[in-house]
């Protein structure tokens, strides 16, 4: 019984924080409003789905393949990204190329990113600075685990 | 013996022998691109230089012979600096295409460039253009931009197969290796080209592009194709864990044995490896059985000895056959003499081999099968198959091998074999003869199994496996092991046959040849 007591004035405690909350910030934005000048300025949020922040330079995001002049992939198909990659979530397959400059390229990419942490191994690993994450794509969530394995096309396109 | 010191630990050698062979006796690896043990001294990447003390300049350690109380110094900062300077001469021309190189990983250049370079090249001139990709062989590709010149393949041809498809053309910075014109690399032991290459100048098609050297695991055998028994080393992929490739292997290296192949392999050794993988059995296959549904491992020699046991006690051992073939170990013909031709006093054993290819005067030898010279010397009169024998009165077929099927045609095996009334075949291989039998038994290769092989020489090497058996497959041994319990034959032998060495051991007992010399 009085430990049931206890959660209540728990829960009491918590709406009586976020209310001081609410009605500190509604007070400086009104204050904004009227045009008085303040020190502290009211909490501010963005409307997340229609409304975007813009991701940090650094931020590892979702991965993409480079491309040559020409199209082709810059990737040789070296697998040291497989090599290194801790969650063993990359696939390659490599195939002879005709032009002798290139050789080797490959034919099948695979990224798992139901099992990728993010980790960015790939991209340090990378002698040709084939693979990066820099595309500021964070939501690519899906409905299936067989949507997130992402082919060669899906990641140059 | 004389004592020399090298590094100052002091190391006794052989009279004449040369530095770098001291050192590697010792334990010490000297750094060296062009010197193999198979061939005289070249002296040509100078990687191997050392300092010894009264001597004013750096020695090669691959031709210096060694005298009483030299002192050599591998480690002093005046040979670490001739080494680091030696590299930057060797990579000013050599492309750094790694990434695409199949060599990548077990590359002798990559590794020292590793231990004592990692330095920015001083060269700002561009480097040569060469031929990239240019086909010398069978399934060689010769990349004369990372050739060394370390003239390993030019020495190896001229050496082992005495054949010199490949020289040195041109001098100064155009020397290069080639071959000559509207001539190629075709001979018998190409694949040993690939293998000695220091670099990847020369690398295999059969291997290009498939997979890195370094997710590859390797696994000490002896290649079945011929009764010579070269040694060998199988690299495998173990199977990526995540998106379930099989277990697949990729290339045969040869294994160094100078009592039968030296350092070499043959072609046949090197690229029919497929039959590792292709088509092979991994469970238990049932026609047609009767009393028991579901037959395992486990109770599979209790369900032979039973058939056998009543064939035997109803018809004498006129009833049973036996069908080999030589791809067998010692250890396996050996219990299969001890149960059938000892124990049951079986007459009819036939063996099965595929029929005799090619010989060169090397290493391959006409015989396609490992072990025929060690079921001689077991004492089988090694009799080719007779369907007609074969069937006359028989009542219990035991068949090992999948060899049936190419000597025989379907329907002639299908007319005689329906006749049997009960067959057992144990094979590695998914064949159209399997249809023909009750129960097929999926059995380890070569590869997979432990026990010994005697080759054409007499010579019997003993092998540990090198691969996990696919599925639901075990070595014979074990099969005729449980079997041999089964049927109470010599009882005493087989009570404690737990291993292959246990086996070999009693074969030493029993048979002079193969007492451990």
């Amino acid at each position: 019984m009085i430990k049931a007591l206890g959660y209540f004035i728990e829960i009491i405690r918590g709406i009586l924080i976020t209310t001081r909350h609410f009605v500190v910030n509604l007070f400086f934005h009104i204050l904004k409003v009227l045009g008085i000048k303040t020190k502290r300025k009211g909490a501010v949020t963005i409307q997340y789905p229609e409304q975007k922040k813009e991701v940090a330079s650094r931020h590892r995001s979702l991965h993409r393949l480079m491309t040559r002049k020409d199209g082709k992939p810059r990737c040789v198909a070296c697998m040291l990204c497989v090599t290194v990659c801790p969650s063993e979530c990359i696939y390659v397959e490599a195939a002879e190329d005709p032009d002798l400059e290139i050789q080797k390229y490959p034919a099948k990419f695979i990224i798992d990113l139901g099992r990728c942490c993010f980790c960015g191994f790939c991209v340090e690993a990378c002698p040709e600075d084939a693979i990066r994450m820099d595309t500021g794509n964070v939501d690519f969530a899906e409905y299936s685990q067989q949507d997130l394995i992402y082919d060669l096309d899906k990641l140059i396109g | 013996m004389i004592k020399i010191f090298i590094d100052e630990q002091q190391v006794e050698v052989e009279e004449g022998m040369t530095v770098l062979k001291a050192a590697e006796r010792a334990g010490i690896h000297i750094p060296h691109l062009c010197y193999h043990p198979a061939f005289p001294p070249e002296g040509s990447c100078r990687m191997c230089l050392v300092e010894i003390e009264g001597f004013p300049k750096l020695e090669l350690a691959c031709s210096t012979v060694v005298k009483e109380d030299m002192k050599i110094s591998i480690k002093s900062a005046r040979v670490v600096e001739a080494r680091k300077a030696v590299l930057e001469f060797l990579l000013a021309e050599h492309p750094l295409d790694c990434p695409i190189c199949d060599k990548a990983g077990d590359c002798k250049l990559q590794d020292y460039y590793d231990e004592y370079g990692l330095f920015e090249s001083k060269f700002s001139e561009t480097k040569e253009k060469r031929e990239k990709k240019l086909k010398i062989g069978k399934t060689l590709i010769l990349d004369q931009e990372r050739c060394i010149l370390c003239t390993r393949c030019v020495r190896f041809l001229k050496e082992v197969t005495k054949t010199q498809e490949l020289g040195v053309f041109h001098r100064g910075i155009d020397a290069e290796v080639n071959i000559y014109e509207g001539a190629a690399v075709l001979n018998n032991y190409t694949g040993n080209l690939a293998q000695i290459c220091p670099v990847g100048a020369i690398t295999d098609e059969d291997f290009r592009f498939k997979t890195r050297s370094w997710f590859l695991k390797e696994g000490e055998s002896i290649c079945p194709l011929c009764s010579r028994g070269c040694n060998i080393l199988i690299e495998y992929h173990p199977g990526f864990p995540r998106f379930e490739v099989p277990r697949r292997a990729y290339r045969i290296k040869a294994r160094e044995n100078p009592e039968v192949n030296g350092f070499w392999v043959c072609d046949r050794g090197k690229y029919g490896y497929s039959y590792l993988e292709e088509g092979r059995a991994d469970k238990i296959i049932l026609n047609k059985i009767e009393g028991k549904d579901v037959l395992t491992w486990e109770n599979i020699s209790e369900y032979l000895g039973e058939k056998i046991k009543r064939v035997s006690s109803a018809k004498k051992t006129s009833g049973i056959a036996l069908v080999l073939h030589t791809w067998l170990s010692n250890e396996e013909l050996f219990l299969i003499h001890k149960i059938f031709r000892k124990g049951l006093k079986v007459k009819k054993i036939f063996f099965a081999d595929l029929p005799q290819g090619e010989a060169d005067e090397y290493l391959l030898t006409s015989e396609t099968s490992p072990n025929r010279r060690g079921a001689q010397e077991i004492g089988f009169d090694i009799k080719a198959v007779n369907l007609d024998a074969l069937a006359k009165g028989t009542d219990f077929l035991l068949a090992f091998g999948p060899f049936l099927s190419g000597l025989f045609s379907l329907k002639a095996l299908k007319e005689v074999l329906s006749k049997v009334k009960r067959k057992v075949l144990i094979s590695s291989y998914l064949n159209e003869v399997n249809s023909l039998f009750d129960i097929v038994i999926p059995a380890a290769l070569i590869a997979e199994k432990e026990g010994s092989l005697t080759n054409v020489d007499g010579v019997i090497q003993s092998f540990k496996p090198a691969l996990e058996p696919p599925g639901e497959s075990l070595p014979e041994w074990k099969v005729l092991a449980d079997l041999g319990k089964e049927l109470g034959t010599d009882s005493k032998l087989f009570e404690d046959l737990n291993s292959p060495g246990a086996i070999l051991g009693e074969m030493g007992k029993e048979i002079p040849f193969f007492k451990k010399k």
